[in-house]
């Protein structure tokens, strides 16, 4: 009997826990998670609006190499190497097949799909009143500029995109086409324009914001969007053109905005060359030795150069308006030396035959025969391979404990290209002199006459209305000190011959503006749009196509003449919409 | 009770079914995908194919069975057991050959015969690498079977051994005795060319490496005992050979006969070999070494079939005639290139110019302007001239971006320091050109003279000097290059 017992209960022992076992894959003990927390827990107040905030910016640092592959890779500067997979000379030769990495638009969706959510809960905050309407202003235009900067991409790269500014709760959704119609490129502009004007807030943010802090060694403020830049660019994109360069102005005049004098003359100016010290962003070569091209200041803490590799003080905060950085010990990963090292990376692309030539072709002011930003910056010949280096100088510098050095930067906006942009959209607005100054030799020099007169009260400044208003005058009997007067134009900050004459029409100088974008800010992300927004203008499919030609064929690529007449149909510029 | 415990242990089974159906192992059926292969070990499964069977008592003789069997991944070119009874006694005759033998049949990695790479250098276990090109060619085998697998790589059944093969430089230490130009390549282990080599000799390591790092040819040359790059040497027979040395001899005239014998046979000898393994189909009509001398291939002074070795082929040839007018090369001295200036702290009036010529040629030179002081130097040097007479040239392009006006200004050329008897004479130079104008804009080659030199040498003082005056614009110096002809007559 006990035996019998016994068995029983052990045999009922067994059958409970196998009913527990069994029944452990269905929900029924319905808890919230501990390690969880629901939507509503995480945005309480304005520290988790901060986290927010940054959280979107670090899903948004996912997208940096993508953005340089579509913008370099399938425009004429840069091309495949030896170790390029299929998928980039694909992108390189635009014939992009339907799983190619590199085109997929899904990254860009994730970061939208996580700004509409923020902005979602931050309309919730406000309305519980969990933070003020001050800094309500601020965080929310700041993740509703990124979020038009993702469409913007999105349009330039695939034509007709889902405009989507909802929170939805599966990504997917994205591709179904009757629930999110496909906006041609220049629908989107208008909603992109209508959406980024109305935002509350278009400044940075305010001195003293939780979010302006340092973060291992980094000041915080040039993470963030710079709004009046995006609008600038969105404008330009529509063809707003004194709307675009009023929004360029207003960033040009950060430094009259307050700040000690070095920041008030040098923010964003484009300041002339320090002959003597060389503590400057400018291309140089020691003094009295400018026909030695072997004393070029080329290094991480001097000259041009240092715009790329310098850390960030106050001659970096000068140029950089908007940059995100990559370092040792934090997450996301630095993915450009991969990219582009042929040392400590993969060396998957390289400058174009074509971009060389182009550098190559150009004249240094001291007859020196090739801009010393192609060959001696930009990019450099190590091991016998042609190497883009702005990328790398942080990292290829010495490190100085045993972890290899990963540091780098994802290069968004800077004064060089700020100041191009503002000429290009002064140009169409008929200001050729205005947009000649700034490309070559500066406000002060392009309006000081010849001779040029001891008193400089009625000359070097354009005495026009703003967004053309420059006063840059710099005399000593009277004394003037203009607030331009330290402006050296894009040339002449590189030490170039200038290009093109006062008096230009409106297509040369247009050609020349486009040219300096490329001598200029090769590599960081700007080419393809700059050619779409020239082709799109004028009507001209062949400003486009021409170009990848130029560099397919130099590099005796059989298919050049196939793509040219491919990229003629302006709908053959737009990648495939799927994923 | 009886009942009640078979009731229990139904429903117990029952349970237990359940239990048992609802769980499927995902861990078990991993391995269970059909194909058995990938549950032997290579040394399982080269010994369980017939037609290897020999190629495996041989893994087994020589311990690599453990090794195939182990948890690395491989690539094992495995012979026929028809090609294994080809393979002279003489390769396996000692442990040590066995395992050599072995190991040149086995690489890290497993290799596909489908490979992204159409052809690439493999580096087999032991030193010497093997081409692997296509899908069905490993060295000079043919693959009969590819892509077998098992558990730890692949092997290929191919149809030759790939025994390994003496590279260039062990082929020549194999042939001293019957050819006087190995013997004399192999002697360079001892003579020196260069003051340089003296130091390499002194600090040699010893050990495999050890003439690649010492022997002058191997360091001045290229160094043919390196397996990872290919080479193409031509290895005259000694009549050839000889007849090419004495053609060569009156212009290495140096202080003693075994001095000019050792150097006219090593100017004869560098121009023997370039790098890549061409094959009789792929050798072209004319090579250029690295010293800058052509070289016309005779194909038909060949003799045989070319000896193919691990790092590239030798060609035996009755001879390779260069005219002296090729191996008499010109040497050039780029003016950016001067080793040292005086007065020496004026560095800052040197200009080390960019531009480029009428042709849109880049070419790069140096400026000396406003020095302030008279008789500015820019040293060069040359190295191995040959006695001969020279004919000098210069070309200076008088273009000076600095000044509004270039000034024609004169510039004088001095070579050569003077020794008797071992002292020097400072006061004297083997030739001094004069002082010579520079005219404004030209851009070709100026003829200044000529110099003779009675011994083969390396001239350390060759002087531009400034004019003897401190006027700016008159004391300018430019030099793009100096050209040193020989007069081959």
């Amino acid at each position: 009997m006990i035996t019998i017992t016994k068995t029983k209960k052990s045999i009922l022992l067994g059958m409970m826990a196998l009913t527990f076992g069994l029944n452990s894959c269905s929900d029924y003990l319905d808890v919230q998670p501990e390690d969880k927390l629901v939507e509503e827990q995480m945005y309480r107040n304005i520290y988790d609006a901060d986290a927010a905030v940054i959280g979107v910016y670090g899903k948004f640092m996912a997208l940096a190499e993508k953005n340089i592959i579509l913008n370099e890779m399938r425009a004429d500067l840069m091309s495949t190497t030896r170790n390029s997979t299929p998928y980039l000379k694909e992108i390189s030769e635009h014939n992009v097949s339907a799983n190619n990495p590199y085109a997929n638009p899904k990254d860009f969706y994730v970061v939208i799909q996580n700004c509409n959510n923020v902005l979602k809960n931050f309309d919730m905050m406000l309305e519980k009143k969990r933070f003020t309407q001050e800094q309500y202003n601020e965080r929310y235009s700041d993740i509703g500029a990124i979020r038009s900067w993702v469409y913007l991409q999105l349009g330039i790269h695939y034509g007709s995109v889902p405009y989507i500014t909802e929170s939805i709760e599966n990504i997917e959704d994205a591709k179904n086409i009757s629930k999110y119609p496909r906006l041609p490129f220049d629908q989107l502009l208008d909603k992109l324009i209508l959406f980024t004007e109305n935002l509350p807030y278009k400044g940075l943010y305010s001195v003293g914001s939780s979010l302006v802090i340092t973060i291992d060694g980094y000041n915080t403020a040039k993470f963030f969007i710079n709004k009046e830049c995006l609008l600038g660019d969105l404008q330009l994109w529509k063809g707003n053109y004194q709307e675009a360069a009023a929004h360029y102005k207003n960033v040009m005049e950060t430094g009259t905005r307050g700040g000690t004098d070095t920041e008030l003359y040098n923010t964003y100016r484009v300041k002339f060359a320090e002959v003597i010290t060389h503590d400057d962003l400018a291309v140089g070569y020691l003094r009295y030795s400018e026909q030695d091209a072997t004393t070029l200041i080329n290094s991480n803490t001097q000259g041009w150069r240092s715009i790329f590799a310098r850390d960030r003080d106050l001659l970096w905060n000068s140029e950089w308006i908007w940059s995100l950085p990559f370092e040792n010990n934090f997450a996301p990963k630095n993915p450009f030396i991969a990219l582009f090292s042929n040392k400590n990376g993969d060396y998957l692309v390289k400058p174009s035959q074509s971009a060389m030539d182009l550098w190559n072709s150009q004249k240094q002011s001291n007859d020196i025969p090739y801009d010393a930003r192609g060959q001696k910056f930009t990019y450099n010949i190590v091991n016998g391979d042609p190497v883009i280096m702005k990328y790398l100088y942080s990292s290829e510098a010495v490190a100085s404990t045993g972890v290899a050095n990963t540091k780098g930067q994802w290069f968004l906006y800077r004064a060089a290209k700020l100041h191009l942009r503002y000429a290009e959209a002064a140009n169409r607005d008929n200001q050729q002199k205005v947009a000649y100054a700034i490309l070559n030799n500066g406000i002060r020099r392009a309006y000081t006459p010849s001779p040029a007169p001891t008193d400089v009260t009625d000359v070097q400044q354009t005495k026009l209305p703003f967004p053309y208003d420059f006063d840059a005058r710099m005399g000593d009997y009277p004394s003037y000190r203009g607030n331009w007067h330290r402006n050296d134009g894009i040339r002449g900050r590189a030490f170039m011959k200038f290009v093109g004459a006062v008096g230009d029409d409106v297509i040369t100088t247009e050609n020349n503006i486009i040219q300096e974008d490329a001598l200029e800010l090769a590599y960081e992300g700007n080419r393809w749009e700059d050619l779409v927004r020239i082709a799109l203008r004028r009507n001209d499919p062949a400003f486009l196509a021409d170009k990848i030609y130029e560099k397919l064929s130099k590099e005796g690529n059989g298919k050049a003449s196939e793509v040219r007449a491919k990229l003629m149909n302006v709908n053959n510029w737009y990648l495939p919409f799927n994923w | 009770m009886i009942s009640l415990k078979l009731i229990n242990k139904k429903l117990f089974a029952g349970i237990l079914t359940l239990a048992l159906v609802s769980c499927s192992d995902p861990w078990s059926d991993r391995e269970n995908n059909g194909d058995d292969n990938l549950n032997i070990t290579l040394t399982e499964a080269i010994a369980n194919t017939p037609e290897t069977s020999k190629f495996a008592e041989l893994l087994a003789q020589s311990g690599y069975d453990e090794i195939l069997a182990g948890s690395k991944t491989y690539t094992v070119f495995v012979p026929t057991n028809d090609a294994m009874a080809q393979v002279d006694a003489s390769l396996l005759n000692t442990p040590e050959k066995v395992t050599a033998f072995v190991q040149n049949h086995i690489t890290l990695t497993a290799y596909s015969s489908v490979r992204d790479n159409a052809s690439e250098k493999i580096k087999m276990l032991g030193p010497k690498y093997l081409l692997f090109k296509g899908t069905a060619t490993i060295g000079d085998a043919t693959i009969l079977t590819s892509d077998k697998y098992a558990k730890n790589g692949v092997f290929h059944i191919i149809n030759k051994s790939l025994a390994p093969k003496k590279n260039i430089w062990e082929y020549i230490n194999s042939q001293t005795a019957s050819s006087a130009m190995s013997n004399y390549l192999v002697s360079l282990n001892e003579l020196n060319i260069y003051d340089s080599d003296i130091t390499a000799k002194e600090n040699a390591i010893p050990g495999a490496l050890a003439d690649s790092l010492s022997n002058s040819f191997l360091k001045n040359v290229y160094n043919v005992n390196n397996e990872k790059n290919t080479y193409t040497l031509f290895l005259m027979e000694d009549d050839g050979y000889s007849t090419e040395v004495d053609k060569l001899k009156p212009y290495l005239n140096k202080s003693t006969a075994d001095l000019t014998a050792t150097y006219s046979r090593y100017f004869t000898v560098r121009d023997m070999v370039f790098p890549k393994a061409y094959m009789p189909n792929e050798l072209p009509n004319e090579l250029t070494t690295r010293f800058g001398v052509k070289v016309t291939i005779d194909k038909t002074q060949i003799i045989g079939d070319p000896i193919v070795l691990s790092n590239g082929v030798v060609y035996r040839m009755k001879k390779v005639d260069v005219p002296l007018k090729d191996r008499l090369v010109t040497t050039k001295i780029e003016g950016e290139n001067n080793v040292s200036f005086s007065p020496s702290n004026l560095r800052s009036k040197i200009f080390y110019r960019e531009q480029k010529d009428l042709n849109d040629i880049f070419f790069k030179d140096v400026m000396v302007y406003n020095s302030g002081v008279s008789l500015f130097q820019l040293n060069y040097r040359a190295t191995d001239l040959f006695s001969i007479t020279y004919k000098v040239y210069w070309r200076a392009v008088n273009i000076n971006n600095y000044s509004s006006n270039a000034t024609v200004f004169q510039q004088r050329l001095a070579v050569g320091r003077v020794f008797r008897d071992g002292i020097e004479y400072p006061n004297e130079v083997i030739k001094d050109f004069g002082l010579k104008n520079v005219e404004i804009g030209v851009y070709d080659d100026v003829y200044l003279g000529e110099f003779t030199l009675t011994n083969a040498q390396d001239i350390d003082r060759i002087t531009l000097y400034g004019a003897n005056t401190t006027t700016v614009g008159n004391n300018t110096m430019i030099l793009d290059y100096l050209k040193f002809v020989p007069d081959v007559k």
